[in-house]
């Protein structure tokens, strides 16, 4: 399936609803990375509240589209991480290292629009 | 009523029809041993009085085992009990009823703090007093005498596996009944701001504790919506590296949920713990103590905490 890729203002907001197979991830980074450029998005909150496991692939993946989108220009949030998915990630030894991370989406909103760099980077 | 508690706790002790017979089958005690007992049931009858007195000139000759007789109702009462039980040791039908009826006996000793000791103590009382009136009834024939009284120590055996394992259910039942409340006590998550929580630390940490705490923790997060959290662990008297480890994982997913954390209360102790078992703690943001904590998390979230001017009141009247 295909992840919608929303804009609201100079945000994206990707909101995956389902567990991806490793090539609709790869999919979904292509298509982030085009559309950061076509809208001219200065940032990309990727929602994953559906999601309840994220394993090694899916981190990883995140992370790349994180890093793409901000090279090209727009600071990247992964929002909506259930307890239990945080929880295994670090069990796992799982990290988005520098990407930050909000509660959810109205977290991550707030977060982008702050215009605070790298709050959740220095947190961790 | 009795017989049902018996039967729970045979539930309880997982011990069922199929476990029985596998201990009597590890005993090698079978039918021909219930029938060599049962030729045992009439001496048995006119010896109990008399073995049973014995017995119990025994037990009140030591302080320990005396002191559990002081009331003479209930010394009567007890050799009552000991008789019955001596009789149906001879009467055949060794089934759950007879399992159910040991294993109560057992938790009755185990009740009253009778230790294993004196149970076992008594029972081998018991066994050389019927020993030797066993040999004596079979005067003529000792080798017939010896198999009824193997298979005597048979059943006997198996009666004490029983109360043994009463013991220790007895004690394991109050182990997880201390840890349950431990447990419950151990983690509360504290909301003393909006969005600011607290997770106060006290005792020692191992796995199953730092497991328990992060689950609670993230719960909380998303709960109250938190985006701070100062976690203090002034009451932690030791950190090892396992420890430490579980700390950091801690804190990496309460920020994979986008809270900070804020470590405060490390004592000097700890922290040279810390460095010389040379953890890497740059993801870990620590203050000196829970003031400084909570004022760090209120700078974080925006907030600032400042005196009143004194009461109006006051100014006025001076």
């Amino acid at each position: 399936m295909r992840v919608p890729i929303l804009k609201q203002g100079d945000v994206l907001i990707a909101s995956i609803q389902a567990a991806l197979s490793d090539q609709e991830l790869l999919n979904f980074r292509e298509a982030l990375a085009e559309q950061v450029g076509a809208y001219r998005a200065r940032g990309v909150v990727i929602d994953v509240t559906a999601l309840d496991v994220l394993d090694s692939f899916a981190t990883r993946t995140l992370r790349d589209v994180a890093h793409a989108a901000r090279l090209r220009g727009a600071k990247t949030v992964v929002v909506g991480i259930q307890p239990e998915v945080a929880f295994a990630m670090v069990q796992l030894g799982l990290a988005l290292e520098s990407v930050p991370t909000a509660l959810d989406l109205e977290e991550g909103m707030a977060l982008l629009t702050s215009g605070r760099t790298g709050d959740g980077g220095d947190a961790g | 009523m009795a017989a049902q508690q018996g039967q729970v706790f045979l539930d309880e002790l997982e011990i069922d029809e199929a476990e029985v017979d596998r201990r009597k089958e590890f005993l090698e005690f079978g039918p021909a041993d219930e029938e060599a007992l049962e030729t045992l049931n009439e001496l048995a009858r006119k010896y109990a009085d008399p073995v049973i007195e014995d017995l119990y000139r025994h037990f009140l000759a030591f302080d320990e085992t005396k002191a559990f007789f002081r009331d003479p109702r209930v010394l009567t009462r007890v050799k009552g009990l000991q008789k019955e039980y001596f009789l149906r040791l001879t009467q055949g039908d060794y089934g759950a009823d007879y399992v159910a009826n040991r294993l109560r006996i057992g938790t009755v000793h185990e009740s009253i703090n009778l230790a294993p000791k004196w149970y076992l103590g008594g029972y081998n009382f018991y066994l050389r007093a019927v020993a030797s009136r066993v040999f004596e009834a079979f005067g003529k024939t000792p080798e017939k005498a010896l198999s009824v009284f193997q298979s005597l120590m048979k059943l006997v055996f198996m009666d004490i596996g029983l109360a043994v394992d009463t013991y220790i259910f007895a004690r394991e039942s109050t182990m997880r009944k201390q840890q349950e409340a431990i447990q419950e006590l151990s983690t509360p998550v504290l909301q003393i701001r909006e969005r600011l929580l607290l997770l106060p630390i006290i005792g020692i940490i191992d796995s199953q504790r730092a497991r328990l705490i992060t689950e609670s923790l993230l719960q909380a997060i998303r709960a109250n919506r938190a985006k701070v959290v100062v976690m203090d662990i002034t009451g932690v008297g030791t950190i090892d590296s396992k420890v430490a480890n579980h700390l950091i994982q801690t804190v990496s997913a309460a920020k994979l949920m986008g809270a900070s954390v804020i470590v405060t209360g490390l004592s000097a102790e700890v922290a040279q713990a810390l460095v010389s078992l040379g953890i890497a703690l740059e993801k870990l943001n620590t203050v000196g103590d829970l003031q400084g904590g909570i004022e760090e998390a209120e700078r974080l979230l925006g907030y600032r905490v400042s005196r009143l001017p004194a009461p109006a009141s006051d100014t006025r009247s001076a």
